[in-house]
């Protein structure tokens, strides 16, 4: 029987992890919310920032977390320039099928870059806390959980804030509402869409960080995120931010806890249950907004 | 005359102008002695398209007699694994404009459903082939249900997900399918040296292309085809219009399926080693997309034509980089351009080439006074009386069902600027 305090420790490190999953997810439904596209290569970018993460840590001894200077505002430029020469090139008509088909391509495209550049081999970063772990109550609570999880808060919360209080955010809510409406009263939707992309793919830089810290990489591991962080856009309702946030949470808790009784790669199957079990209840997802009502 | 070839040119072209040659069928339609003549195009055309059948099969029954090694014969086979991969995806992809990237799914039950019978009951391999199709169809019918009741990005993401769970459960599931370590599939034809297995298995590939192809071409002509077209090109108005289109899509899914998973159960066959790795690959299932797409969704031949160059250039690929993962780049850099530039497909570039050299097909298609005249002539020989005196608007005044008139008279306005 498993005992009290490792059902606790579960549930807290089910919320960190879902903490990052919110973090990732919330890039996710910010693409599909502006463009109505489902960004296949947001997990390849994760995983690209944390190649880049790790390499800056071992070239120069620094911390990881230090390459995030150059990552975010990079990543913000290359989705920008993502979105207004790539994915706007695309008819309308079949934007989101195709949008698919485009950015899987880029997904591939990175992951074969990675593997000729980094080869392969499992990389790991060697950190002076890798090991060290708080105690917290009778949980234990490694230290890289923590900080992935306080990065994860401290950009949603970024983010939150940019969406609610600046005039970007608005111009960028109001494109995402009607996209005809916003250019009326004189929102120059195409730059606001790209921005928007921008700062989407600046989340997966941060994530990407967070993960280096944790976990060991390789090209293809961005496989491994794509699933659950469909999966949790779905379960969460397309296009909304706050139901994506909810099902990450959840379904990081879940996973974690599942763990417990059915061993890691069992309980990873805990998404795409969740997915088909969404789509024969409620194919609209189970906390979205009006945008999901749509799709 | 306005009349079979237009509308022929109108039809297929339909691929890239929907809205447009939508009012030119139906400008050909106009006439009653057409409308009357249309099963018995579809007819010919159905004939014509299973000739040319026979006719491309023939001629690729000829390559196991001119490859120079064996290892040729084996591309030829693995190419034409793609082929039926790829023609029995655009059952689904090409007519509904659905996009699965999750046939693999398909391909690996298949694969794992033929080698588990035969490994584990003995069964025949040839009715374990079909056992597991059959079992494969079934399976996918829940997951059809499941996966078409949402559109556009939803529907891919379901796909996508269907091929890692299952490539995340075949491979923990160590104790019947053998896990990472692979599933060794007894092979059908033991006596057979390795050159000759290939030829064999070269031609039951064969033939299993020569009835997809034929399957697709039959839906093609089918009212049930006409029915998911119109799913692809508005699915809302389809519905309103009373085609039942999730009964129709969840048949193409399970068709589709079912030939997929007669090709990875061929594959599983013929290559006698399975691992979750390869078998469930969403890259395979992007691979077979880019086929398709690059050939053109839209016609018969389109996947067979796009498996035969991405085939061959994977071939290739593996042959010269097998060891770097510069195949994955190449297939991303393809799958990009493709998309971006084009989205129809080759085929349809090369039927606007030649459409461009035909006499037929102007530029600018309306109907001119001459023509009408003629037509009316012809109507009024053949068909039911017309009391026409000339003009657009007179002509479908003349039609029996008012239904014609109305989008026929703004058709000339709408053609002009092209």
């Amino acid at each position: 029987m498993v005992s009290g305090s490792l059902l606790f420790q579960s549930l807290i490190l089910g919320l960190l992890l879902g903490g990052l999953y919110a973090l990732l997810a919330a890039g996710l439904t910010l693409y599909f919310g502006i463009m109505r596209v489902v960004m296949l290569a947001h997990s390849a970018f994760i995983i690209l920032a944390a190649y880049i993460a790790w390499w800056f840590s071992t070239a120069t001894g620094l911390d990881p977390m230090l390459s995030l200077l150059a990552t975010v505002p990079a990543f913000f430029a290359i989705g920008y320039l993502m979105q207004r020469f790539l994915l706007s090139r695309l008819r309308p008509a079949t934007m989101t099928m195709m949008s698919v088909l485009l950015t899987f391509a880029i997904a591939l495209i990175i992951e074969g870059l990675l593997g000729m550049v980094f080869s392969g081999t499992q990389r790991r970063i060697n950190l002076p806390y890798g090991a060290s772990s708080i105690e917290l109550l009778t949980a234990r609570i490694p230290v890289v959980q923590v900080i992935s999880f306080a990065l994860a808060g401290v950009s949603l919360l970024a983010l939150f804030a940019v969406l609610k209080y600046t005039r970007f955010g608005r111009a960028l809510r109001a494109t995402i509402q009607h996209p005809q409406a916003a250019q009326l009263v004189g929102i120059d939707t195409n730059r606001t869409a790209g921005f928007g992309f921008g700062l989407g793919l600046a989340t997966a830089a941060v994530g990407g960080a967070a993960l280096s810290l944790q976990a060991t990489i390789y090209p293809s591991l961005h496989w491994h995120w794509i699933g659950p962080l469909m999966a949790i856009i779905v379960v969460g309702g397309l296009g909304s931010i706050p139901g994506a946030a909810i099902a990450a949470l959840l379904l990081g808790v879940l996973r974690v806890m599942l763990e417990l009784p059915l061993g890691p790669t069992w309980a990873q199957t805990i998404f795409y249950l969740a997915l088909f079990a969404t789509l024969m209840v409620r194919p609209q997802g189970f906390f979205g907004g009006r945008l999901a009502q749509r799709f | 005359m306005l009349s079979v070839s237009d509308r022929r040119q109108a039809g297929a072209g339909d691929g890239e102008r929907p809205g447009r040659a939508g009012l030119a069928s139906r400008v050909g339609l106009a006439g009653p002695a057409a409308r009357g003549g249309r099963p018995a195009r579809a007819g010919r055309d159905r004939r014509r398209d299973l000739l040319v059948i026979a006719v491309v099969v023939a001629v690729l029954s000829l390559w196991p007699f001119v490859a120079p090694n064996p290892y040729m014969l084996s591309a030829g086979v693995i190419v034409l694994n793609y082929a039926v991969f790829a023609t029995g995806w655009n059952l689904m992809g090409g007519f509904t404009g659905y996009i699965s990237l999750g046939h693999t799914a398909f391909f690996g039950l298949g694969a794992y459903g033929t080698a588990l019978l035969v490994v584990n009951t003995g069964m025949p391999s040839f009715v374990a082939l079909v056992v597991a199709a059959i079992g494969t169809l079934v399976v996918a019918i829940p997951v059809g249900f499941a996966a078409l009741r949402v559109r556009g990005a939803s529907f891919v993401i379901v796909t996508i997900a269907l091929v890692l769970v299952l490539q995340l459960v075949f491979q923990s599931w160590h104790t019947v399918t053998g896990g990472s370590n692979g599933l060794v599939v007894p092979r059908p034809f033991p006596d057979l040296l390795r050159p000759e297995h290939h030829r064999a298995f070269y031609f039951i590939f064969l033939g299993l292309l020569a009835l997809a192809l034929v399957l697709w071409a039959l839906v093609n002509h089918s009212r049930f085809g006409a029915g998911l077209k119109a799913v692809r090109e508005d699915e809302d108005k389809a519905e309103s219009l009373g085609i039942p289109t999730a009964t129709l899509k969840l048949v193409a899914f399970t068709l589709s399926a079912l030939v997929v998973a007669l090709a990875g159960g061929l594959y599983g066959l013929w290559f006698g080693d399975l691992d979750p790795i390869f078998q469930f690959d969403v890259v395979l299932s992007a691979q077979i997309v880019l086929m398709a797409l690059l050939g053109g969704t839209r016609f018969l031949f389109g996947p067979l034509l796009g498996a035969v160059v991405i085939g061959v250039a994977l071939e290739y690929f593996v042959l010269n980089y097998g060891q770097t993962q510069l195949h994955l780049v190449a297939t991303g850099l393809l799958l990009a351009i493709v998309v971006l530039f084009l989205p129809d497909g080759v085929l349809t570039g090369a039927q606007q080439l030649v459409g461009r050299f035909r006499p037929q097909a102007t530029s600018i298609r309306e109907l001119s006074a001459e023509q009408l005249r003629d037509e009316q002539t012809a109507t009024a020989a053949g068909g039911p009386p017309v009391t026409a005196t000339g003009g657009p608007p007179a002509t479908s005044a003349a039609e029996p069902t008012a239904r014609h008139a109305a989008p026929a008279a703004p058709t000339d306005e709408q053609e002009g600027p092209r």
